[in-house]
């Protein structure tokens, strides 16, 4: 149900905050042995937080989110609750400050009812790298959610939450969105504080928001972005009302369609789906207009130096001393450090740290690390060539469906190169949604991805908006 | 053989900034065990780093004070390494654009040292070794102090270049008010990058880098020390290995700490949570102009403008406040010599001997200048001008007051002088017999009796005129 | 080429331990993600290396103390302390 549809409810007594926060636990009671998207679930602190926002609501001061049940992925940091990032290392860490998203949305009463489960330390495409076990597509179980964010696009889905708060690095929102046939929002780098948010690589990381629509993904970024002074990278040009173009005219606007991300490796069911949707807007009246991101080829491998080389730095403080594991092993400083991050980290993050280490490393820096920010300026300069002959770009979420769990993830290299299509956003820093644009012949959904200028998430929420509207949207059958 | 030794320097300063350089907790010496600690400095998850202003602001203060330019354009990187007392495993520091750049400073024979750069950095925690558990304890409460670092060129050749370097920087940041520059508390502290190279050589000997210099003298000898055992180990022979030495002031030597080679790759890569900073060129020109007089322009004025000897100039700018203290005084009494005189001799011994400073004194510049005045007006007379100043260190007060109610006020009323004269005379009339009689000595004593007689107050020179008269 | 020496080199640089097991399956896996990262290398180095948007100097926080943390919460995380301070194995 909509997230506006609920307030409506909420505020009108047809339901009452605690009864609609029932609701959830009981479906993850139910529901969630079989899919895993949670990491912790917060019944009791949920049942409070639901009182306390019908006492909100009682007396007449609820606001947006006023009682509304929502999940959070495991590496935003909660206070007093249990952020795991979904690794050993951080098994029992509890943070002792609200990420600011958090002390946002707590202001306005809202109900968490939970962590959700992710790649571990968000590296990754699958949500299989966790050290609580994988997440389960609930379109399919036998099937991957996508990831990193898989649990929050799982928790969605299955209507485990009203909706969901994730994050992007490199489309750990788009693509376990487009995977479990939910619609992801990735705001503009900046947008969004990303204090409390447990870092990957800080120059990529946004928080972003999975819900059922592209309304409610705006209408849930209304009530977490803008400037923090916490966050020094975070910026004062967004403006909010993120879903005042919803229903408006989209007809005028040009679309653009790169041919780069049409090519071999796209698989034909989901080629066939984005142009359907690109005729979609065709026949509503928008310009379509070939554009072009040449330097795609080289967008993988930038990222992965990129990121793995922030990675690398940022998880250096994870060595048993101040917070998380600590090894029994260990006669000395480097020993205990050594032994702890061997026994914390599983193989996927101990592959990331290698390889951004290697990419800094001296004798490699040049090469690879400063030639990968090279490539990141080449790309920020062609998609402002795009953007001058377009107002929204739209290509494939995913190269593919969701796969069988076990089928890719385990090797490094196919599961690298499937990011293909959603990197770019996190390089340039734009914003862009994902949503459901088509089945598999499995029947499983194809997500399409519409990508816009640096803050206009306002116009990708309206465009992506008239889309679902006239879409056949599939619930998953659980 | 005989060998020249070449040295570098990097000198980190703390700086006096209200908070840390990245978070909000205080910044200042000492304190219980992490109790100036909080999620950003202790390196939690999810925590992110916030330039502090003044840490900018004082940085490019420093730059100036030692004839650097100040970039417009600065940024941050991270420098990776894993240590107990650095929670991060990285400390954030400036490597690629740092904030200054180029400056020199002229030391002992007129020789220039070029500074190659200034750039900030955080400050690492503490740690405290316990041997009997074979632990050591790490405290926070230093991580995130903002530091300057200044790095020479290598270009000193001697200790006494190095040391008028070290004092210099010191005093210069002090004035500059970027730092307090307390060696002995580890404000600023010195690291020597030292090698050795025969006499006439222009090539480069492997170098040692000198660390745990707290005090000018300890720089010397470990220096010293440096240069005896590289020279005996090329005399012997054998190669310097590329080190970290640590001094010990107890033993006078240094030991090797660990070997640079060691898998010492510092990965630096720019910060991805701290934007570049911008600063404009007016907010340089601004900063620029805030710039306190600086101890060599003191000097100068001292010595060129007001004639003082450069030995007397140079006691005066050791210490700014001493120096500042002075220029008040001078400014509303232009005695520049007299000032001089008096607050170096008598200031300092009274200062010396109490073991206080010129900030804790009781009376103000004013004060001191009008009691300089009184003395050269003739108003009191030079010993009771001590007498007055003795008055005020000890209890305050203004110099006139003092000079009024202790009788000190020089009364020339030489008719009353006079009799007190012709009234010691009679009653010493076997002293007079003897003055008459070429016993030279008696003549202090006869002027004892007219002082004792006549009061502080009197005027010395019209009593010994007197004396002289009548003794005839 | 990446080998087994880098691999140790780079896993010292990281501070995690591995078995010689490990160890050759990390060196089998980083060669196959080193051939794919190769593609950067050949990029034109005439190009600015990216950089995050400049802020100006008096938009940087104002230079004021606030209350620090209780140090019970600072060290709340931790395996091992003693006088609220973190322990770790004697070093040097």
């Amino acid at each position: 149900m909509a997230l506006a549809k609920l307030r409506e409810m909420l505020d009108k007594k047809e339901i009452s905050a605690v009864e609609l926060t029932q609701q959830y636990l009981d479906n993850i009671e139910k529901r969630d042995k079989d899919i895993n998207s949670y990491i912790t679930v917060c019944a009791e602190s949920a049942i409070e937080d639901a009182k306390k926002a019908q006492n909100t609501i009682d007396s007449g001061n609820a606001t947006a989110f006023t009682g509304l049940p929502i999940s959070v992925k495991d590496n935003i940091c909660t206070l007093g609750v249990k952020t795991t990032c979904a690794s050993k290392m951080l098994e029992d860490f509890i943070p002792p400050y609200d990420a600011t998203v958090m002390e946002k949305l707590k202001a306005s009463d809202i109900v968490m009812l939970g962590k959700t489960n992710m790649d571990e330390f968000a590296m990754g495409g699958s949500s299989q790298t966790s050290y609580f076990g994988g997440v389960k597509n609930p379109y399919d179980t036998s099937r991957v959610t996508g990831g990193s964010s898989g649990g929050a696009a799982a928790s969605v889905a299955a209507d485990l939450c009203a909706a969901a708060l994730g994050s992007d690095t490199g489309g750990s929102v788009r693509q376990p969105a487009s995977f479990c046939g939910v619609t992801g929002l990735k705001p503009t780098y900046g947008a969004v504080s990303r204090w409390g948010l447990i870092a990957f690589a800080s120059s990529l990381d946004q928080i972003g928001v999975i819900a059922k629509s592209a309304e409610d993904t705006g209408y849930l970024l209304n009530g977490i972005y803008g400037y923090d002074a916490n966050d020094a990278t975070s910026s004062k040009k967004s403006e909010g009302n993120y879903t005042s173009l919803v229903g408006s005219d989209v007809s005028r606007l040009k679309i653009g369609v790169p041919k780069e991300f049409f090519g071999d490796g796209l698989n034909d069911e989901i080629k066939t789906a984005v142009l359907n949707a690109v005729e979609y807007y065709k026949k509503l009246g928008c310009e379509i207009v070939d554009v072009s991101l040449p330097s795609l080829e080289y967008a993988v491998s930038a990222y992965y130096l990129i990121s793995s080389a922030e990675a690398a730095s940022n998880l250096s403080r994870f060595d048993g001393i101040k917070y998380g594991l600590r090894s029994g092993l260990g006669e000395d400083f480097n020993d205990l450090i050594k032994n702890s991050r061997r026994e914390g980290f599983g193989n996927e993050v101990k592959r990331r740290i290698m390889l951004g280490n290697y990419a800094l490393c001296s004798g490699y820096y040049d090469a690879y690390y400063k030639n990968a920010t090279r490539i990141r300026t080449q790309l920020k300069e062609e998609y402002a060539s795009i953007f001058e002959k377009c107002d929204v770009m739209l290509t494939p979420t995913a190269p593919t469906t969701a796969y069988k769990i076990g089928e890719q993830e385990n090797d490094p290299v196919k599961m690298y190169l499937a990011d293909i299509y959603t990197v770019t956003v996190n390089i340039a820093g734009l914003p862009a949604i994902s949503t459901t644009c088509g089945y598999d012949s499995k029947g499983l959904p194809i997500g399409m991805s519409l990508i816009g200028r640096a803050f206009d998430e306002k116009t990708i929420i309206a465009v992506c908006d008239r889309f679902e509207k006239d879409f056949d949207r599939k619930e998953a059958v659980l | 053989m005989r060998y020249q030794p070449v040295m570098g320097l990097e000198i980190h300063a703390e700086l006096l900034t209200d908070s840390k350089v990245f978070c909000t907790c205080q910044n200042e010496f000492g304190g219980s065990e992490n109790t100036r600690v909080c999620p950003r400095c202790s390196g939690l998850p999810g925590t992110l780093p916030l330039l502090n202003h003044d840490a900018v602001r004082l940085a490019a203060k420093a730059g100036f004070a030692t004839d650097c330019t100040v970039n417009n354009y600065s940024a941050f990187d991270r420098k990776n390494y894993f240590y107990p007392d650095l929670p991060k495993a990285y400390q954030i520091t400036q490597f690629e654009h740092p904030i200054c750049t180029d400056g020199h400073i002229t030391v002992v024979g007129g020789k220039d040292i070029r500074i190659n750069r200034i750039h900030i950095e955080e400050d690492a925690g503490k740690l405290v070794h316990d041997d009997y558990e074979g632990i050591s304890m790490a405290d926070y409460n230093r991580c995130g102090v903002p530091l300057i670092e200044i790095v020479t060129e290598p270009d000193f050749r001697s200790i006494e270049e190095v040391q008028d370097f070290v004092e210099q920087i010191a005093l210069r940041l002090k004035y500059a008010g970027v730092c307090d520059a307390r060696m002995e508390q580890g404000s600023m502290r010195v690291d020597v990058n030292i090698s050795i190279m025969p006499v006439g050589s222009t090539e480069f000997g492997t170098r040692a880098e000198l660390k745990n210099l707290n005090s000018l003298k300890a720089i010397g000898r470990a220096i010293e020390y440096e240069i005896n055992r590289q020279s005996e180990i090329l005399d012997n022979g054998g190669t310097v290995v590329q080190e970290t030495r640590r001094y010990n002031d107890n033993h006078g030597d240094t030991k090797a700490l660990r070997s640079k080679e060691e898998a010492h790759d510092y990965r630096y890569f720019p910060e991805p949570d701290i934007p570049p900073v911008l600063i404009s060129d007016e907010d340089i020109q601004s900063i620029k102009d805030s710039m306190p007089e600086m101890p060599q322009e003191r000097f100068a004025r001292y010595t060129k403008e007001y004639g003082l000897p450069a030995d007397d100039a140079n006691l005066i700018i050791s210490s700014k406040e001493f120096s500042d203290f002075y220029d008040e005084a001078v400014a509303i009494n232009p005695d520049y010599k007299q000032i001089s005189n008096l607050m170096l001799v008598e200031v300092n011994r009274q200062l010396n001997d109490s073991q206080l400073t010129i900030s804790d004194v009781k009376y103000s510049p004013a004060d001191l200048a009008e009691l300089v005045k009184m003395s050269s007006d003739g108003v009191v007379s030079k010993n009771a001008a001590k007498d007055i100043l003795k008055i005020m260190f000890d209890k305050g007060g203004k110099p006139q007051d003092i000079a009024k109610e202790n009788g000190f006020i020089m009364d020339n009323d030489a008719s009353g002088l006079e009799d007190i004269v012709n009234q010691v005379i009679a009653e010493n009339a076997d002293s007079v017999e003897s003055f008459k009689s070429g016993n030279q000595k008696v003549f202090g004593f006869l002027m004892g009796q007219v002082i004792r007689l006549a009061g502080k107050g009197a005027n010395p020179k019209m009593a010994k005129d007197l004396l002289t008269e009548k003794l005839k | 080429m990446f080998n087994s020496d880098l691999t140790k080199h780079l896993a010292e640089l990281s501070k995690i331990s591995f078995t010689d097991d490990e160890l050759e399956q990390m060196t089998s896996d980083m060669t196959n993600i080193i051939a794919i990262m190769d593609k950067v290398c050949d990029f034109d180095t005439s190009k600015k290396a990216y950089a995050l948007d400049a802020v100006d100097y008096n938009d940087l926080r104002a230079d004021e103390h606030k209350d620090s943390y209780p140090t019970e919460k600072i060290v709340a995380n931790a395996k091992n302390v003693k006088n609220n301070s973190f322990v770790v194995p004697k070093v040097v």
